[in-house]
């Protein structure tokens, strides 16, 4: 999830209080934010957010917004998220807009005059919400704008491609749109969120000037920001309208907490949406909910009373009205993360701090148990070890060359692996279906460690098996070899041997072909009538492959309860 | 070095020689060290030299002894006839038969070098035994060649034999000068080679060293055997003593994968707590892995940059009902959880996609599925697969400990409780901090971190209450606690490791050399 850079000062005036490092990071509890960095020298914070459900923590004046509600124990009131009457300002949304990018939501933010470390921050909130809530800008996207330079209506609309020109922001001369999607970096970059349809999403005003080209890039003569702009017009464009509503909602308020004032605009929409034809916009979305009281202290375990836990959600930025035996809680407008009962319980214990709740130890007896299979295999490993084997153990992702063409299986069925389709290394891009060419791997590392090698490895692997609902299926194998002059098949089955003596199975050798070893010495292994294995003298061929020059004996069977 | 060090540095060669040294009373050769000692002259010779450098003896006299014996001809002079006996042999054969014999008749036969043969005439002329008469005919006198015979006692007395050149009578030695082999005469009978003779004596060190070494009683042997036992002639040897401050030789031995030891007492500890081992599939569905754990398939977490993806097939050929359905309407509009769900339209297709497991929680969510014990408490080891590029800190695949706890009396109290055990179990932590968290599937949830004795400040695990539109569509009905345990930097400091790729490496030798330090 998200980092982010924060500046001591900055954040110190949005919380309204003198901090120190220690102080902030003990504070970053409440927003479940972890310090990964200060630099003393300019009062820079990185500051890692863990929660994907609640954006409006993404951001300094969020961040400063949940402390200073705790903290001061009072609610904060943003009064346009209330206001009823008709705005003064109007964007319209064009018929057709809906099959490629339907929703927007706008307001002005007056009164406030940009700062450097302000237009920062509000272009590092920009670009989190829209990369990462916005899904790299498909489902949202963020427009600011020189409020001056407009003049209202706004029309949201599409329009046909060659008919328009404007400058982007970054270039100095006019192009089409499909210019921009074609040599424009955030063309090139976000151009994939559209269809290659001729028409194309424009935001434009009442002199025809084109604002933005959503949600590609703003129009440079309107869209760029500089510090001291007085006046702002902030825009989302979306495909999903509570996500639209809730980045403007977000982007709102941090203005607001930076002294502007929030002038709402009426969306007009050519149909009904799920806010009505017009959506008034910043909207509160969030509905008041009924909850049960004793669902959250059973979820707490403790029985804190209604009062406790009103003034819990009221400091943590919630509107609470309490009856008896349940509580009518509604959250703030820039959250919407509100799905389940427990959502409010953890805020409830995030609010009150974890360390106010006395740990119990569940009280219920439960008997532990290995599973049957790793019992086995550490029987196993412990006869291995007697026997004088060093254990191995190994990542199991290998490349095709190790796993099957090394091991002379090109083409046959030994030689089928789980191969995996996005492999970011040629190295990782296969399951292993047999643990051998492991311990040859390790051979091939370590010819200089002296001698003799005895070496095994017990473990899983993936068996392709179309028969089966996964297409493959997990067993554990044991692979063991001797590596040494002299290596031989009598050697290697006179270990095999007693390690069937001691696990009490009965055990056969059927002479057999495996490519990986040496005709003429090697064995099925076979447990009642199922072959569970091989047993032999590896092909020089193999030994070739993995340039290894010492004779090796080996067996690889599966472990079966 | 002391006396001590001297003493424990002795090899049981230098302890004999210094021993018969001290008997002996007197400086001795190395001929005569090698009978007295029983050694081989080659370890009479390495321990006198060690013994030099030691300063534990000195080099007492050196004498230079010209030394006669055969050469090569001599043998065969001493075996078959000198050239001198040969001819007069020759000669005498001839006149017996009434013939004569020329000095070209004897060259013809070829029997000796030309030069031997005129040596040797020139010889006998002077011995007077042999006369030259007209025609180049030899003829024996009466009278008979002294330094023939002389030579005959000689290559007699040096048969496999060695004698100083000062032993033999004055006409000898200047017999033996004149036939002795020398430069540009290679062919001569006898050799003269110059014997040093060294003694050594003890210096006074080497004295007090040997009288504290006590290699002179009995006989000393190195091994004790079933012989000796049986018999009890063990009574009568001493056993040399080992210089046992040296390093041994190293052993090829079986042992425990450190790191797999370091998760075998992972699962020790948890078996001991109650809890039970749940195994899974390394090949499992998105549903699974993810949507049962209640991640929208929109997660950032689920793109392709992220998890690793089956080539064939790509998709399982069925998820179980009822949970398919359930946990779809759990994510569309939260079903019958009390949720009102992610909110948007659920892909059962991409439910069936499979993928390497991401996640040991999958593991738990599928337990979840399977009428688990309540009360109950599950753990799984699991190799789980991330899509991350391989360095210091990312491996492909690692291991996840993790595991759950159902039960009537499971909630956010019991959840610090169970990780207030963890603490103190899994890493002897005294003083530990609960922080608020965020995973998909908990609410609510808890960073553990814990101060570790050995490595400070560390996040040992994340956990939480499963939330109810993970349990509900899964058939549980009661809370559960859900949790996970990061061990691996515990274990790569315990075992002395700096790169994530070292606890599985082909390095046999690393392997044989890494050990736990706590």
């Amino acid at each position: 999830m998200p980092t982010i850079s924060i500046f001591h000062n900055d954040f110190e005036k949005l919380v309204g209080r003198r901090a120190d490092v220690n102080q902030i990071e003990s504070w970053l509890q409440l927003v479940k934010g972890e310090l990964k960095d200060h630099n003393p020298a300019n009062g820079e914070l990185r500051i890692e957010l863990q929660d994907s459900n609640r954006p409006d923590l993404w951001c300094v004046e969020g961040i400063a917004r949940q402390i200073r509600l705790v903290l001061d124990a009072k609610p904060i009131d943003y009064p346009f998220l209330s206001s009823k009457s008709r705005a003064k300002r109007r964007l319209t949304v064009l018929p057709g807009i809906e099959i490629v990018r339907p929703f927007v939501a706008a307001c002005a933010a007056t009164g406030h005059q940009v700062t450097e470390e302000g237009l920062n921050q509000l272009i590092q909130t920009q670009e989190k919400l829209a990369d990462i809530f916005g899904r790299k800008r498909q489902t949202v996207s963020i427009g600011i704008y020189r409020l001056a330079a407009i003049t209202f209506p706004v029309t949201y609309g599409l329009v046909k491609s060659e008919k328009t020109r404007f400058t982007p922001l970054g270039f100095t001369e006019k192009m089409t749109p499909q210019e921009i999607l074609s040599v424009h970096p955030k063309g090139l970059e976000y151009g994939a969120q559209l269809s290659q349809a001729d028409d194309v999403p424009l935001l434009w005003d009442k002199e025809g000037q084109v604002l933005s080209f959503p949600p590609i890039i703003n129009s440079r003569e309107v869209g760029e920001v500089q510090i001291g702009d007085q006046d702002l017009l902030l825009e989302v464009t979306g495909t999903d309208l509570p996500m639209v509503l809730l980045t403007l909602n977000i982007l709102a308020v941090n203005l607001a907490d930076r002294g502007a004032t929030i002038d709402p605009i009426d969306v007009v929409y050519p149909h009904a949406t799920a806010f009505g034809k017009t959506v008034n916009t910043p909207l509160d979305m969030s509905k008041s909910q009924r909850i049960s009281l004793k669902a959250i202290e059973h979820a707490l375990g403790t029985s804190l009373g209604s009062e406790v836990i009103q003034q819990a959600l009221s400091n943590y930025g919630y509107q609470v009205k309490a009856t008896q035996h349940s509580l009518s809680v509604k959250m703030p407008a820039y959250r919407h993360d509100l799905m389940h009962v427990m959502d409010v319980a953890e805020d409830v214990a995030i609010s009150r701090g974890y360390d106010s709740f006395t740990p119990i130890m569940p009280g219920h007896f439960t008997v532990g148990a290995l599973s049957s299979l790793e019992s086995l295999s550490d029987q196993i490993r412990d006869l291995m070890i007697g026997f004088g084997f060093q254990e191995m153990f190994s990542n199991i992702l290998a490349s095709r060359t190790e796993l099957v063409d090394r091991m002379q299986l090109t083409g046959t069925p030994q030689g089928l692996v789980v191969e995996v389709d996005n492999a970011m290394s040629e190295s990782y891009a296969c399951l292993r279906s047999s643990i051998l060419p492991f311990l040859l791997r390790v051979e091939a590392a370590s010819p200089r460690s002296f001698y003799p090698h005895l070496l095994f490895e017990i473990g899983e692997v993936a068996i392709p098996d179309m028969g089966v609902d996964l297409g493959s299926r997990t067993t554990v194998n044991l692979s063991a070899m001797i590596a040494q002059p002299g290596a031989s098949f009598s050697e290697i089955h006179s270990y095999l041997d007693l390690l069937m003596y001691y696990l009490v199975r009965e055990y056969r050798l059927e002479p057999s072909t495996h490519p990986s070893f040496l005709d003429g010495r090697v064995g099925t292994i076979i447990c009642g009538n199922r072959e569970l294995g091989y047993i032999g003298e590896l092909n020089p061929e193999v030994l070739e492959a993995w340039q290894i020059n010492m004779p090796i004996a080996a067996f690889e069977f599966q472990i079966k309860i | 070095m002391d006396t001590t060090a001297l003493l424990d540095s002795l090899h049981p060669l230098e302890a004999k020689v210094l021993t018969i040294l001290k008997r002996a009373n007197k400086a001795l050769s190395d001929g005569e060290l090698a009978h007295a000692t029983e050694l081989d002259p080659s370890q009479v010779s390495m321990a006198v030299g060690w013994l030099l450098t030691k300063q534990l003896i000195v080099l007492a006299t050196e004498h230079i002894t010209p030394i006669v014996s055969l050469s090569e001809t001599g043998e065969t002079y001493r075996q078959t006839t000198s050239p001198p006996e040969w001819i007069l042999q020759s000669i005498q054969e001839h006149q017996t038969r009434g013939a004569r014999v020329t000095v070209k008749d004897l060259q013809a036969q070829n029997h000796f070098q030309p030069t031997e043969l005129s040596r040797a005439i020139g010889l006998l002329k002077k011995d007077q035994a042999i006369r030259l008469v007209s025609g180049g005919v030899l003829e024996t006198t009466d009278t008979a060649s002294v330094t023939t015979q002389a030579l005959r006692n000689l290559l007699t007395q040096l048969a496999e034999n060695t004698q100083p050149l000062t032993t033999f009578p004055d006409s000898d030695q200047a017999l033996i000068r004149q036939y002795a082999v020398k430069r540009g005469s290679a062919q001569e009978p006898f050799r003269i080679e110059d014997e040093i003779l060294r003694t050594y004596a003890l210096t006074p060190e080497g004295q007090t060293i040997s009288e504290l070494t006590t290699s002179e009683s009995s006989k000393e042997t190195s091994q004790l055997t079933p012989d000796m036992l049986k018999d009890g002639s063990w009574r009568n040897y001493s056993f040399r003593k080992y210089s046992i401050s040296l390093r041994p030789p190293r052993l090829a031995v079986g042992r425990r994968h450190p790191y797999r030891e370091f998760l075998d007492s992972v699962k020790q500890k948890l078996v001991s707590m109650g809890f039970q081992e749940m195994r899974g599939e390394l090949v499992e569905t998105e549903f699974w892995d993810m949507d049962a754990l209640y991640m929208p398939q929109f997660h950032p977490a689920r793109a392709i940059h992220d998890v690793y993806f089956v080539k064939n097939p790509t998709h399982a050929k069925s998820i179980a009902e009822p949970y398919l359905s359930q946990v779809a309407d759990a994510h569309r509009n939260g079903g019958t959880t009390g949720s009102k769900g992610w909110q948007y339209p659920y892909d059962r297709e991409r439910a069936r996609r499979l993928i390497l497991r991401s996640q040991g929680t999958a593991v738990s969510a599928k337990t979840l599925a399977n009428n688990p014990d309540v009360p109950g408490k599950y753990f799984s080891i699991a190799r789980c697969f991330r899509y991350d590029q391989v360095d210091a800190t990312h491996a492909t695949d690692f291991f996840q400990v993790e595991g759950i706890v159902l039960g009537h009396d499971i909630h956010f109290r019991t959840l610090l409780g169970l990780l207030n055990l963890f603490a103190s179990e899994m890493a002897q932590a005294k003083e530990i901090r609960f922080l608020p968290a965020y995973f998909p599937f908990t609410e609510p949830s808890v960073e553990l971190h814990v101060r570790h004795p050995h490595l400070g400040w560390m996040e040992l695990g994340g956990a939480g209450l499963f939330r109810p539109e993970v349990t509900i569509p899964l058939g549980v009905n009661v809370p559960v606690i859900a949790w996970g345990l990061g061990l691996d930097r515990m274990a790569m400091v315990a075992l002395g490791i700096h790169d994530i790729r070292d606890l599985f490496t082909s390095d046999l030798e690393a392997v044989r050399n890494m050990r736990r330090k706590f």
